[in-house]
């Protein structure tokens, strides 16, 4: 079956080895033609442009780091029309995983009958009166000058 | 060379039956070996496929005597009364007992088990898991079987003998699929739970492992079958393929109409009274071969049918209680039920009959056990009613697995020379048969001649002339399957050489089958014979009982155990 | 009415053949037959020596489960006439090969027990357990508590989803969409009191974090299982009870069953 891709040799493999010789394991045919497999496989493609995202993050906050001079350096790369076509490449990973990811995601909490019921009276007014202290504190203190 | 296993007791056939044996073993004794051989993976038992639910005292308007009575009344006055009587005792226990190890059953509104109606039941004891409720059985009892470690399973193993020595069963000859190779496997009790043998006929709602390999290996080891002649016709199949339309549609509501789009069962007078759709399975079968007769049948590619109409139940109720009957019938028929009426007509579904046990689920055999489908109690008499039989598979099943236990206390090992004499006598015959060039005979062919005479011979009517020359067609059959011609001769997964030994089986069992038809010269529950369409309770009040004979099966009497209630007028 | 194809079917004995190889059949297909039905017919009429499993024909004993044209289908349930003149019948993905369409299956039986799938730890077992009747007998189950995990239960074990998972192709370890949804079956099922030392289980052994929802295997499911949503489910449950049980202290689990 030479068109067929080889599964890894133990897959499905039983923890004792069979009675009888066994084929090795092979991938199903359809996935080198198939949609839902390409796309899978472009899903997988964006964890290389994260990798590349991630050392153009890691330059930027040395630079950062580094004085200003150092920083008009990344500013101008960053001007640079190859990288902003990187950047938008980002974008467009991004946006492709967001919709795949909420498209996904619903199924992945567990089934209910009807909307989810909110928390019990008491337990949301404790959470809403502490949001309401914990925000009016925080502005309080940057206000009076405490932070920035 | 036969490679020989020993474990304390034996379950061949991994079902509904055969888990709760194994886990009954389990429970009372857990240093007991326990190994359940089956040619198939447990899964994959025909258990998996049944629909509607399983009966038993649930409701406070229901008492242990009104279960007992229907049944006993549905049996057309054949069944076991003491045997009838201790399974309504043990069902709810039983059925407690699956739901705390996990079955899904559906729910009332105050969270309890929600029961429905069924045929031949006077009020709602059916607890029902959607309408899938042997699907959940039997993989509740498979996993739950998983966690005892005394279980060992012998998946994929095909049984073809019983090991006897001095009259007590030892042990069975096994056939590893997988490797060709033959197994003797030792114990000191046997427990046999492969079901029935719908496979004999060829409409018939049975997968196709059903092919009565038990009662053959009992009937060939000298025990008897009970009551073969009575085979249920169940009345909502679906033509052409005879997949299973559940009787909880008619529980939940469903009408049967004629070609007229009458409710032939309330317009004429079948017997079923008031009950109508509700009536007991013999007694709709008959009625709807009686309107197909009459000329009000509705003609299909696969013959003559009639319809079941649930449209008017909704789309609501039938997605939530019966979800794999709008499954089925828009997959393998094409009609969507929420709108259209479903084809059905009746077919093979159940065989009252089989291995001759007594409430013990014990056999004329000792060390022998066998307990469901392949058991005849007599629970179910000579019709049975929907629901109860899921119920035996777990009340007989547990009470196998105990006797069993409490047998083997007592018990020594048989001679085992003895035993691996007769092992290797048998793998030798299986051997030969293996890839039998030499021979005449195609094994697809012999299945279709004997499938023709049992249609013709034990259809739901019945005739003393069409009884007798099926008996002598499958009798010429027995001699025929001997000179099968087998191509394959692989060793590894070898299914042709399954098949051929499934027909040997098939042709013993159904041997039986018309022969007991033939004998029994009244009608009484699913066997209708037009000669003598009444029942005839002075002369025929009894079991009939098929012993293997090489010159042709010998028939045999066996008292009906009456109780509480006398045999009366069936009319409901 | 009837049309002739030509099925390719894998043939492979391990006693004659090196790997695997294909043999053709040309036969006349009846119009409402299904791919099991021809192969059926193949082996009654034109070549006995095929092995392939099937059982109950109504798709729920899930024996027949093989690759039609190169997607794993339950062959019993998928009708031949939205094929074409040529079929191609290959056994499971990702499957070590026992005889032509028949796979090994004993793996799968491992990753299976591996998850534990029996109620544990059931309250109030010993007095249900003398009950005689129902109402004292049983749990009570609410439409919700019921619906948390019925769907995850209606797996036939026909490993569809095994052949579609490119985790399963690629990772052994992988317990995978059918073994990993029944384990959360139970898992959100209220009567079972197993849930720590199941999440244990798809934390470490079972790596239930190697799924990369690639939700093939919902795709080819043939019963509506969705087992990408139940690991999924798993894997937020796993974390969640990581997270517990730095905070809580839990019994050891009761020994090793």
């Amino acid at each position: 079956m030479p068109a067929t891709k080889a599964a890894h040799p133990e897959a499905m493999a039983p923890a004792v080895n069979g009675p009888t010789r066994t084929a090795p394991p092979m991938q199903p045919s359809s996935w080198k033609t198939s949609p839902r497999m390409k796309q899978y496989s472009r899903f997988g493609l964006t964890g290389w442009i994260y990798l590349l995202a991630s050392f153009a993050a890691i330059y930027i906050v040395y630079g950062l780091g580094s004085g200003p001079e150092a920083y008009a350096q990344v500013q101008a790369l960053l001007a640079n029309p190859l990288v902003i076509a990187f950047h938008l490449l980002c974008l467009i990973s991004v946006g492709f995983v967001l919709v795949r990811f909420f498209g996904l995601f619903p199924k992945a909490q567990p089934a209910r009958i009807g909307p989810a019921k909110p928390p019990p009276q008491p337990v949301l007014k404790a959470m809403l009166y502490g949001l309401w202290a914990g925000a009016t504190l925080v502005l309080s203190v940057i206000l009076a000058g405490g932070i920035f | 060379m036969v490679e020989v296993f020993r474990h304390d007791i034996i379950i061949v056939g991994g079902g509904g039956a055969g888990l709760r044996a194994a886990i009954a073993v389990a429970e009372a004794d857990p240093s007991l070996s326990c190994a359940v051989v089956s040619k198939v993976y447990p899964m994959r038992s025909h258990t998996v496929s049944a629909e509607g639910g399983a009966a038993a005292v649930a409701r406070d308007d229901d008492s242990l005597e009104m279960h007992g009575y229907d049944t006993v009344k549905g049996s057309d006055f054949l069944g076991d009364q003491d045997v009838i009587k201790y399974f309504v005792e043990q069902a709810p226990k039983e059925l407690s007992q699956l739901e705390r190890w996990g079955c899904p059953f559906s729910r009332n509104e105050d969270g309890t088990v929600a029961t429905r109606a069924f045929g031949g039941m006077t009020t709602k004891r059916t607890w029902y898991a959607a309408d899938k409720i042997g699907f959940h059985m039997l993989h509740t009892l498979f996993q739950t079987s998983m966690q005892h470690e005394s279980i060992v399973r012998y998946d994929e193993h095909f049984v073809t003998k019983l090991l006897v020595d001095g009259g007590q069963v030892r042990g069975v000859v096994a056939l590893d699929i997988r490797t060709g190779n033959i197994k003797a496997i030792l114990a000191n009790a046997v427990i046999i739970t492969t079901g029935g043998g719908g496979k004999v006929f060829p409409f018939t709602t049975n997968g196709m492992i059903k092919t009565g390999d038990g009662m053959a290996l009992a009937y060939r080891a000298g025990v008897a079958l009970k009551d073969m002649e009575f085979v249920q016709y169940h009345p909502t199949g679906l033509p052409g393929t005879g997949i299973l339309i559940t009787e909880a549609t008619r529980g939940e509501g469903g009408h049967l109409k004629n070609s007229e789009g009458e409710r032939f069962l309330v317009d004429y007078d079948y017997g079923v009274g008031t009950k109508a759709e509700l009536g007991p399975r013999d007694m709709i079968s008959r009625a709807i071969v009686q309107e197909i007769r009459a000329g009000r049948g509705v003609k299909g590619a696969y013959g003559e049918y009639v319809n079941l109409d649930l449209t008017h139940l909704g789309a609501e109720k039938l997605n939530s209680r019966l979800p794999f009957v709008l499954e089925l019938a828009r997959t393998y028929i094409g009609v969507d039920p929420v709108h259209q009426p479903i084809p059905v007509r009746p077919v093979v579904h159940y065989m009252m009959g089989g291995i001759d046990t007594d409430i013990t689920a014990g056999t004329s055999m000792p060390g022998l056990y066998a307990a469901g489908e392949v058991a005849c109690g007599s629970l179910n008499g000579a019709n049975r009613l929907g629901s109860n039989s899921l119920t035996e598979c777990l009340v007989f099943g547990a009470r196998a697995g105990e006797e069993a236990v409490r047998f083997i206390a007592g018990s020594d090992g048989g001679n085992e020379s003895v035993l691996q004499d007769q092992a290797s006598e048998d793998a030798d015959r299986i051997e030969q048969l293996r890839g039998r060039q030499k021979g005449g005979e195609k094994i697809s062919q012999i299945r279709r001649e004997l499938n023709k005479s049992l249609e013709e011979g034990c259809g739901v009517y019945r005739q003393q002339e069409s009884m007798a020359p099926a008996v002598a067609e499958v009798a010429a059959l027995r001699g025929r399957v001997s000179d099968l011609k087998l191509e394959d001769e692989s060793r590894v997964f070898n299914t042709e050489l399954i098949a051929a030994l499934e027909l040997i089986n098939m042709v013993d069992v159904a041997e039986t089958v018309a022969v007991s038809a033939l004998q029994r010269k009244e009608s009484r529950g699913a066997h209708t014979c037009e000669d003598f369409p009444h029942r005839d309770d002075q002369n025929y009040l009894y079991h009939t009982l098929c012993y293997f004979d090489p010159a042709g099966p010998r028939i045999d009497k066996k008292d009906v155990t009456l109780g509480t209630w006398e045999p009366e007028e069936r009319k409901y | 009415m009837t049309t002739r194809r030509k099925f390719v079917v894998t043939r492979f004995d391990p006693d004659k053949d090196e790997v695997p190889k294909t043999q053709e059949y040309e036969i006349e297909c009846q119009d409402d037959w299904k791919v099991l039905d021809a192969i059926n017919f193949i082996k009654d009429e034109v070549d006995s020596t095929i092995s392939h499993r099937w059982s109950c024909r109504m798709a729920v004993c899930g024996s027949c489960g093989m690759m039609v044209d190169g997607e794993p289908k339950l062959t019993c349930k998928t009708a031949l006439d939205s094929y074409g003149d040529t079929v191609e019948i290959e056994p499971l993905a990702n499957f070590p090969v026992v005889k032509d369409l028949v796979v090994e299956l004993e793996g799968f039986m491992g990753k299976f027990q591996q998850v534990k799938p029996w109620i544990m730890n059931a309250k109030e077992e010993a007095e249900k357990k003398a009950a005689s009747t129902m109402k004292e007998g049983t749990y009570r189950q609410s439409a919700e508590e019921l619906m948390a995990f019925k769907q995850f239960s209606m797996c036939i074990n026909c490993m569809l989803c095994y052949s579609a998972c490119p985790v399963v192709s690629n990772e052994p370890d992988f317990l995978g969409p059918a073994a990993i949804a029944l384990g959360h079956r139970y898992n959100m099922d209220t009567r079972d009191g197993g849930q720590d030392e199941r999440n244990q289980i798809f934390r470490e052994e079972g790596t239930v974090f190697s799924c990369s929802y690639a939700n093939e295997c919902s795709e080819v499911c043939p019963k509506g299982v969705d087992p990408a949503a139940a690991v999924n489910q798993a894997k937020f449950n796993a974390v969640i009870d990581w997270a517990t049980g730095l905070v809580v202290s839990r019994p050891a689990p009761q020994g090793d069953e």
